[in-house]
């Protein structure tokens, strides 16, 4: 366990939607500060509708916010 | 810290006070040879009776004084908004597994106590202390979880 194999831009996205803080962010999806403290930091991979959720905040497609990273691919 | 981690952590030093006064007692009465069934059925019963008393109390006192703490930090009338989301929820379910584990084992090793000839009486006893030692592994694991992030 340990870092998360699905990946994200969430910091970067926040950063270009006005620097949009993270507690904005959660009130805005329906979860708690530290869950998306946990996703930035690749520790925790959201369900599929919170994911759906993010990027309709976000205003773009899933693949633009999450991305995986196969393990083969991470250990290069 | 969240307030679902909050709470747990109230819960998990709840139950190792009670596990605490439950080995004292169970001692005690080891030592004073008065280890029979009515002494040992009466703590049980104090036992359980007072996990679930102390769960729901913890609970609602966490709840209150969370409330109060935050009144006074915001300086606001607006209420926390204590929300689970699925991070907690897949948490609490992991939390939950840890302490089914303990616990299965804790009942095969209270078993096989018959095996070895003991008595019945330390069958339950073994059990009980087992229930509060998985509640304390279940809450441990969940705020390592969580300390950790996931």
């Amino acid at each position: 366990m340990g870092t998360s194999l699905v990946k994200n831009n969430i910091r970067k996205l926040r950063f270009h939607h006005d620097e949009m803080t993270q507690e904005q962010l959660a009130k805005k999806v329906g979860v708690t500060r530290q869950t998306i403290i946990a996703m930035e930091g690749e520790k925790y991979a959201p369900s599929l509708e919170l994911a759906f959720r993010i990027a309709r905040v976000f205003g773009v497609s899933l693949e633009e916010v999450f991305y995986y990273t196969p393990e083969d691919e991470t250990e290069l | 810290m969240s307030y679902q981690e909050k709470n747990i952590t109230v819960s998990l030093f709840s139950h190792v006070l009670i596990l605490g006064f439950y080995l004292v007692k169970l001692f005690q009465m080891v030592q004073s040879g008065g280890l029979v069934a009515n002494s040992l059925f009466s703590l049980w019963a104090i036992v359980i009776v007072s996990t679930i008393l102390v769960n729901i109390f913890a609970s609602i006192l966490t709840n209150i004084i969370l409330s109060i703490v935050h009144a006074i930090r915001t300086r606001s009338s607006e209420e926390e908004q204590f929300i689970s989301d699925e991070r907690d929820n897949l948490i609490g379910l992991k939390g939950m597994r840890i302490s089914y584990i303990t616990f299965s084992i804790g009942v095969l090793i209270a078993m096989l106590t018959f095996v070895f000839g003991q008595p019945p009486l330390v069958m339950f006893a073994v059990i009980v202390f087992f229930s509060i030692t998985a509640e304390i592994l279940g809450d441990a694991a969940q705020v390592y979880l969580y300390r950790r992030g996931f």
